[in-house]
């Protein structure tokens, strides 16, 4: 094995034997338990698992958001051959450019003092540094018409109050992806979102996918998401991996007896039905707006 | 917006007259005699009543009032009984001390209260932030008669660099502004840093960091552009009360503000100068927090004027 990789080979995100350790009121609590996954070129790699499993704190750990006096971690986790376990400081050469951020409550993701267009243009100008304003603009205007958001020119103006969650969603995603990143962390992207609209944030990201290739990781609870935008599926519960494989082989023939109780816990698939709540029915659904 | 200034300047004049018909009530309550201050110590009963004749103290309170109000409309709030002179020009002639020293101070506590909470943020429940809140608390403890005449020992007395009173020199706006400023600067940088720490646990500051913006963003531009409301009004607030005259500070350097002016009225129950120190401190203060009102929704675009903040 030589050191010389193939940019375009390396693994977008490779992490091993994480561990996380949280200082609790109640003492010190192992929410990740040695996990181990890659994430390569153009891949979806979704964890799912109960909330408390770990899921979230393994993707606000692997981009050093949890703060520093209150979690331990340990292992690697490799953005393009950068560990940020090792050494904090590299997290700052992959935030926004290697890896971005999709949060999971829009409402609160953006600042409410500024304007989209301050917090889209900002997000521009820290990878492109030589854009004169107007082309920063541009740029702007550009990535809002790239997420179907109607009339990008005049939501520039807008504050954050001012745009429905799904729009603002749609705005964070735009902002995410300012940094031309190759890995997307979406950390329940719609679950603050309505069914209706969750569809279409789902259906954005699998076209953004698809146009650039980029990876994602997705964290998120519900089975109907991950079924549907997955390559792989890990499925976490108290801090580690209890089943992983291919998103098909999970959701078909789970062997976990704990996958099989996740599956059952959702709806069953059927017709039409008044609530609307069957896994299916938002990608029926489509685009929404 | 124009209607919402109205409706402002309608409540203000009405707060202003309710404020200034107190307090003409309330100085006439007051046990103390103006005839007796301004009679030499062996007047006769005779002379008292002249003098309170010509001051027009002899007439029913109701008549008196009469008179003040009608006055009041001409713009007219009586001759100071000691300086023998316009009470509204007496104050008018010392507001632009008081103002000086307000405006020095509330500058001077801005400046070091805000980089100073901002830090305590940064640090927080660290042993340095712990040692900065102590010295910010003993700051706010400490009356400004005591830090006063401390300083003035130390600037003026033992190493004579300041001048000890008075305005002569642009020298002796230093060693007020410091003293009036110690409080200040102790409860505005707590502001500061409680306002901040909020910041820095919000959701879109976390979501920041996580695209790559520097800290020195995340501070200035996201924590402290969501901090603006509650800081601005606290030093809008901290500035206008100043206005009202820095009482003791004014006593204690002998400044020439409205501050000293009024413990001299309120000495010689100068019933006019009373009058006019509270008619103009009123206006005053009511104007700038006018003009803080105004200001919310440069600062918070969710606040419009004349509507409760959106949450």
């Amino acid at each position: 094995m030589t050191a010389e990789f193939d940019e375009d080979d390396r693994p977008l995100l490779e992490v091993e034997d994480l561990q996380i350790e949280l200082m609790t009121e109640a003492g010190i609590v192992r929410a990740v338990d040695g996990v181990s996954f890659v994430i390569r070129h153009g891949e979806t790699v979704t964890i799912i698992g109960e909330s408390g499993s770990g899921k979230s704190t393994t993707a606000m750990g692997i981009l050093r958001l949890l703060p520093p006096e209150l979690a331990v971690l340990s292992g690697t986790a490799r953005f393009q051959g950068v560990d940020v376990i090792a050494d904090p400081r590299a997290v700052r050469k992959v935030r926004g450019r290697t890896v971005s951020l999709i949060p999971q409550d829009p409402m609160t993701a953006l600042s409410p003092v500024h304007t989209i267009g301050q917090q889209l243009r900002e997000a521009v100008r820290l990878r492109h540094r030589g854009l004169s304003r107007a082309e920063t603009v541009s740029r702007s205007v550009d990535l809002l018409a790239r997420m179907h958001i109607p009339d990008p020119a005049s939501q520039l103006g807008k504050y954050p109050h001012q745009l429905s969650g799904g729009m603002l969603q749609r705005v964070l995603i735009a902002i995410a992806l300012a940094g031309s990143p190759v890995l997307l962390v979406a950390d329940e992207p719609t679950s603050a979102l309505d069914v209706t609209v969750q569809a279409g944030i789902l259906g954005l990201l699998l076209e953004v996918q698809e146009n650039t290739g980029i990876g994602i990781l997705m964290i998120t609870h519900d089975i109907g998401v991950a079924r549907l935008v997955s390559d792989r599926i890990h499925v976490m519960k108290d801090g580690r991996f209890v089943e992983s494989g291919e998103a098909e082989q999970i959701v078909n023939a789970p062997r976990d007896p704990y996958t099989r109780k996740l599956l059952t816990a959702v709806p069953r698939l059927g017709p039409w039905d008044e609530d609307g709540e069957s896994p299916d029915a938002p990608i029926a659904l489509g685009e929404p707006r | 917006m124009v209607r919402y200034v109205a409706q402002r300047v309608g409540q203000s004049i009405l707060a202003i007259f309710l404020t200034v018909s107190t307090v003409f009530v309330l100085v006439r309550l007051a046990p103390g005699d103006p005839a007796a201050a301004y009679a030499s110590p062996l007047a006769t009963t005779a002379e008292l009543d002249r003098i309170r004749a010509q001051f027009g103290l002899d007439k029913p309170l109701i008549q008196q009032y009469g008179i003040f109000v009608q006055d009041l409309f001409h713009g007219n709030l009586g001759t100071s009984f000691s300086f023998q002179a316009s009470a509204l020009d007496v104050v008018l002639s010392r507001m632009p001390y008081t103002i000086m020293l307000a405006v020095s101070a509330i500058l001077f506590a801005a400046v070091v209260a805000i980089p100073a909470g901002v830090w305590m943020a940064r640090h927080a429940d660290t042993a340095r932030e712990l040692g900065a809140n102590v010295a910010m608390i003993a700051g706010q403890s400490m009356p400004e008669f005591w830090s006063g005449i401390m300083l003035l020992t130390v600037f003026a007395v033992l190493v004579p660099v300041l001048p000890a009173s008075g305005f002569t020199s642009w020298a002796g706006l230093v060693l007020p502004t410091v003293t009036v400023g110690i409080l200040q600067i102790a409860l505005i940088s707590r502001l500061v840093r409680r306002e901040m720490g909020a910041g820095f646990a919000a959701p879109y500051l976390t979501i920041a960091r996580s695209r790559g913006i520097p800290e020195r963003g995340l501070t200035w531009r996201y924590a402290m552009g969501n901090s603006a409301v509650p800081v601005v009004t606290a030093l809008g607030t901290r500035f206008a009360a100043m206005l009202n005259g820095v009482v003791v500070v004014e006593v204690v350097f002998a400044w020439p503000g409205v501050g000293s002016l009024v413990v001299r009225a309120l000495e010689t129950r100068d019933y006019p100068l009373i009058q006019a120190t509270v008619l103009v401190t009123a206006v005053l203060t009511v104007l700038v927090q006018l003009l803080i009102d105004l200001t919310y929704p440069l600062l918070d675009p969710r606040v419009r004027l004349g509507k409760a903040v959106a949450s």
